[in-house]
């Protein structure tokens, strides 16, 4: 791509060089008309000698007069402020600091030439941030990011495909405060332009996106109000503003096993939100997220590698004839019942194969304590639901709202969802080439300090291997300082929106200049500063809101409903399968019937999704049983006639 | 362009390098360079004046609300000079003057009149005729200090300087003359007396604003008056003769001088003679008051210097760059 010379009339400024400020290669100061439309972020170009190009960031501005100290204004104003102006307008200047992007040719790298200074047009933004190298051509790997507006130009920015889902770099790490609608709002905005303009010979592309907070992500399948300049913007990034209409939405249950833990339950969208739920198996290989150093010392390790490598969903027969096969929670107690029974019964033994019976016990409390730590996502006895790996398509978006979980249950759902993730891309077998993985509060799950957990482990993992897995992440936090280095380290792609002037003091700012800070502390809406490996110096965008319904938003359309008893959370699911089933059928079925067998029968339900509903519904309850009467002569054991008792004297 | 072609370009530098090489081949006593101050100036002259408001001088209390006119040319010049060689010991200076006026239009300094000028200054008669010519040669003006009675290098400089020193008056005449014609309804003030300006164009929208005392107007009692002048207190009005016509001039105090010298924040007006000179003086010393914001507090001379004649000198010493 040429570089073309631009016109005399758009020089706004003229570079200076002195010995205190000299210009060097990669950074320079020039200065402006008092009035002019070169702000922090404008993208500038030094045309020098022999074709030279010197493209370069505007990260600084000074504006001082020739006014030797202060004490002279006050001399002048007779120490009034109010005092009318002079009669002359003192002289000022506006100087600014530049970082250079890129200088064309690049050799021999020279300091800026001494020459004037334009803003730069729609090409040479192209050129500056180096993206001629990906845009243009058939196989352009470009995604759009946001539009670069400076001067009155509005220019489309993008990334590199390559850069942002590897394989030469991955990752993406969005910081900004909370509540300006930025960290989300930005992510469902790259995700609906990577979803629109990955190419097709890069391969399949899917995202996973875990909701950790209040609505933020349960309404990406409906269209968001979009202003005239949300329509422009997306009409010049080339992009066609849609929700992700096909998003499939997963939630694990409340405690009570029937309403869905999400605030996605309007009725007019509850029934597009599958039940997550998993049991013995599911858990069982994730023992370490639940179990803390202290529940998991080496013997409780080993007798638990032993329940999963020897007798999970195998047939298992104990030393005192027992056959087992234990495939959920229930199974597993009544093997541990069997265990405590027989050794009760053989006397003084206190060791079952080598596992000593307080470690017997002590992983027996903590296993089986799981289920109630994690009800509604982990199941006794019920039949699982879980995302279906393997079977991804290009462009599915599963969200799994851990929003109303616990701090543990969302830590199983993090490791197992990933571990599962990168464990079928490393088969190849999971439907897709590229997972994105969207990850909000992630100083919480991956701090910079504190405990080392099975999570930050999880993530640091992804982030540094991810990327030749296909395997992104993409993050989001408030307090960048606050999460693992090496995560944000490795992340290739970084978008700042506003912060605290806190954050911006801590050490990892550092390469920032105070006017760049400042103009992240004072951010609006809409606007983030972008690092990419092609961008030498970070540049500030703007994007367009997100073609989605936004939490709030989605919230006051379809308000939560509110949680409904056993029974008619049974009709109202069911029904939501067949709309033709009479509730007094569904209530004539579940009569009498156990809630967790009912719940267990509606899950079944559910998942299969069969023709005849009811039918399957209560084959999966299976027969009644009826209460047998109590014969007389069978009433138990007769009382005692008598019993001296030693203590009553 | 790189350093040697500049030196090679034919503008003032190559020709200043020519000038030292043929000094240099001419068996001078050595090349000399950029000169930061200029050799004293002849003893103070004084001058006679006659008091026109009044009989004699008198303190008078000036209106700080004035009216500013709108358009305003300030008109100033600055000079350079270096003495290149000796011939014997003749110094050969090189010169540089340049003038220019910024006009102030809706309180802004633009830049509209500028002129420049390189030359030599040499005593010819000590220098000889076959030097002389291959000086002429180099392209620049060489101007003559004059005859002397007797040379002495320290006179030589001196008078050098005089001519330096008019080489630049002219100019200042130029550009004010030149802007006169663009801007015939603006006010021009001038760094300086009216010296000069006796037959400008337009002359009664002239003011001649001196900062510097080295000629005296005033003596006993009318001295006292005027170097003991309160803040914003301005002397009557007296006539000194320029010529054929007078010239109408009274003195200004800016600021109060109480704990400085006589001269703090003195000015000395000079106008063109005008019908009622009482109000005339009375309406410009409350303009030129009003000049004082903002204060030229770049300048050691700030009690002083109005900031629109600062600016031009800011311009020209930008213009002129690291004159050598």
């Amino acid at each position: 791509m040429g570089v073309t010379q631009p016109a005399h009339d758009s020089i706004v400024g003229r570079v200076v060089a002195t010995e205190h400020l000299p210009a060097s290669p990669h950074q320079f100061f020039f200065w402006s008309a008092t009035e002019t439309d070169v702000g922090i972020g404008a993208i500038v170009r030094v045309d020098g000698k022999r074709d030279r190009v010197v493209f370069a960031v505007v990260i600084d501005g000074k504006a001082y007069s020739d006014l030797s100290e202060p004490m002279h204004d006050v001399i002048a104003a007779h120490g009034d402020p109010a005092s009318q102006d002079g009669a002359t307008e003192r002289r000022e200047i506006r100087l600014w600091t530049a970082a250079v992007l890129r200088q064309m040719p690049e050799e021999p790298l020279q300091p800026v030439p001494l020459s004037t200074v334009t803003l730069a047009s729609s090409d040479d933004v192209k050129l500056a941030l180096r993206m001629e190298s990906y845009v243009d051509g058939e196989n352009s790997t470009a995604i759009p990011v946001g539009i670069y507006a400076a001067g009155g130009l509005r220019a489309p920015v993008y990334l590199d495909a390559d850069f942002l889902l590897g394989p030469e770099s991955a990752h993406l790490n969005i910081t900004g405060v909370s509540g300006l609608a930025t960290k989300t709002s930005a992510v469902e905005f790259f995700l609906a332009c990577l979803f629109a303009r990955f190419p097709a010979a890069k391969g399949r592309v899917a995202a996973v996106c875990f909701n950790v907070k209040g609505a933020d992500l349960c309404f990406i399948d409906q269209p968001g109000e979009l202003t005239e300049s949300d329509l422009e913007a997306y009409e010049t990034l080339g992009i066609e503003p849609r929700p992700f209409e096909s998003a499939r939405y997963f939630a694990p249950f409340k405690s009570d096993g029937v309403n869905l833990n999400t605030l996605r339950s309007h009725p007019d969208l509850i029934s597009t939100v599958e039940p997550l739920v998993w049991g013995l198996r599911e858990v069982l290989d994730y023992n370490e997220v639940l179990l803390n150093r202290d529940d998991l010392d080496a013997k409780a390790a080993a007798f638990i590698d032993f329940l999963r490598d020897r007798v999970v969903e195998k047939e298992f027969r104990d030393e005192w004839g027992n056959r087992h096969r234990v495939t959920t929670f229930a199974d597993l107690d009544r093997l541990f019942r069997a265990i405590f029974d027989g050794l009760e019964a053989q006397g003084r033994s206190d060791t079952w194969r080598t596992h000593h019976i307080a470690t017997i016990r002590k992983v027996r409390n903590r296993l089986i304590n799981i289920s109630v730590r994690c009800k509604g996502l982990v199941t006794d006895d019920g039949v699982s639901n879980d995302i279906p790996f393997g079977e991804f398509k290009d462009r599915d978006f599963y969200v799994i709202d851990v929003a109303g979980m616990d701090q543990l249950a969302q830590d199983l759902v993090f490791t197992r969802v990933v571990s599962q993730l990168r464990e079928h891309l490393e088969r190849r077998d999971l439907g897709v080439e590229h997972v994105v993985v969207f990850v909000d509060e992630l100083n919480k799950y991956a701090p910079a300090d504190g405990p080392d957990t099975y999570v930050r482990k999880m993530l640091l993992d992804i982030a540094e291997r991810g990327r030749y897995l296909g395997l992104v992440l993409f993050s989001a936090q408030q307090f960048r300082s606050q999460v693992h280095r090496r995560i944000v380290g490795n992340a290739g792609t970084s978008a700042f929106g506003r912060m605290e002037m806190d954050e911006l003091a801590t050490p990892g700012y550092q390469v920032l200049s105070p006017a760049t800070k400042i103009k992240l502390a004072t951010l609006p809406k809409g606007e983030i500063m972008v690092r990419h490996p092609h961008f030498t110096q970070p540049v500030f965008l703007r994007f367009p809101r997100p073609p989605v319904l936004g939490g709030p938003a989605g919230l006051a359309k379809f308000p939560p409903a509110a949680d409904v008893p056993m029974e008619e959370a049974v009709i109202a699911q069911l029904g939501s399968l067949d709309p033709k089933l009479e509730r007094r059928a569904i209530r004539d079925a579940i009569a009498g019937r156990a809630e967790d067998d009912v719940r267990r029968a509606l899950l079944a339900t559910r998942r299969a999704a069969p023709d005849h509903v009811l039918k399957y519904f209560s084959k999966a309850l299976g027969p009644k049983v009826q209460r047998g009467v109590a014969d007389e002569s069978r009433a138990g054991v007769a009382k005692l006639q008598s019993m001296q008792d030693p203590y009553a004297t | 362009m790189t350093g040697v072609d500049r030196l090679n370009d034919g503008g003032p530098f190559d020709r200043a390098r020519r000038v030292r090489e043929i000094l240099s081949e001419t068996g001078t006593l050595g090349s000399g360079g950029a000169m930061t101050g200029v050799p004293p100036s002849p003893d103070n002259a004084f001058e006679d004046v006659v008091p026109v408001e009044g009989d004699v001088v008198r303190s008078r209390a000036v209106q700080t609300h004035a009216i500013i006119p709108g358009d305003v040319g300030f008109c100033d010049g600055v000079q350079r000079f270096a003495v290149e060689g000796w011939v014997g010991v003749c110094p050969v200076i090189r010169a540089h003057v340049s003038a220019a006026v910024l006009l102030r239009k809706d309180r802004l300094l633009e830049p509209v009149v500028h002129r420049a000028q390189d030359f030599i200054v040499a005593p010819l008669d000590a220098l000889g005729a076959s030097v002389t010519e291959r000086i002429r040669e180099v392209g620049l003006p060489l101007f003559d200090t004059g005859p002397a009675t007797r040379r002495h290098p320290t006179l030589d400089v001196r008078r050098a300087v005089q001519v330096i020193h008019g080489q630049r008056s002219e100019l200042e005449r130029a550009v004010a003359g030149e802007f006169r014609a663009r801007f015939s309804d603006a006010w021009i003030v001038l760094d300086g007396g009216l010296r000069g300006y006796e037959n400008f164009p337009g002359n009664d929208r002239l003011l001649g604003v001196i900062k510097s005392h080295e000629t005296q107007y005033l003596a006993g009692a009318d001295l006292n008056v005027a170097l003991t002048l309160p803040a914003e207190h301005r002397t009557t009005v007296f006539e000194r003769r320029s010529g054929d016509a007078g010239v109408h001039s009274w003195y200004l105090r800016l600021w109060d001088w109480e704990g400085h010298d006589l001269l703090y924040g003195l000015l000395r007006l000079e106008r063109q003679p005008v019908h009622d000179i009482s109000a005339e003086a009375d309406c410009v010393s409350g303009w030129i008051l009003a000049e004082r914001v903002p204060l030229a507090g770049r300048s050691r001379r700030w009690d002083r210097f109005l900031y629109p004649i600062h600016q031009v000198e800011a311009y020209l010493n930008a213009r002129t760059g690291a004159w050598a």
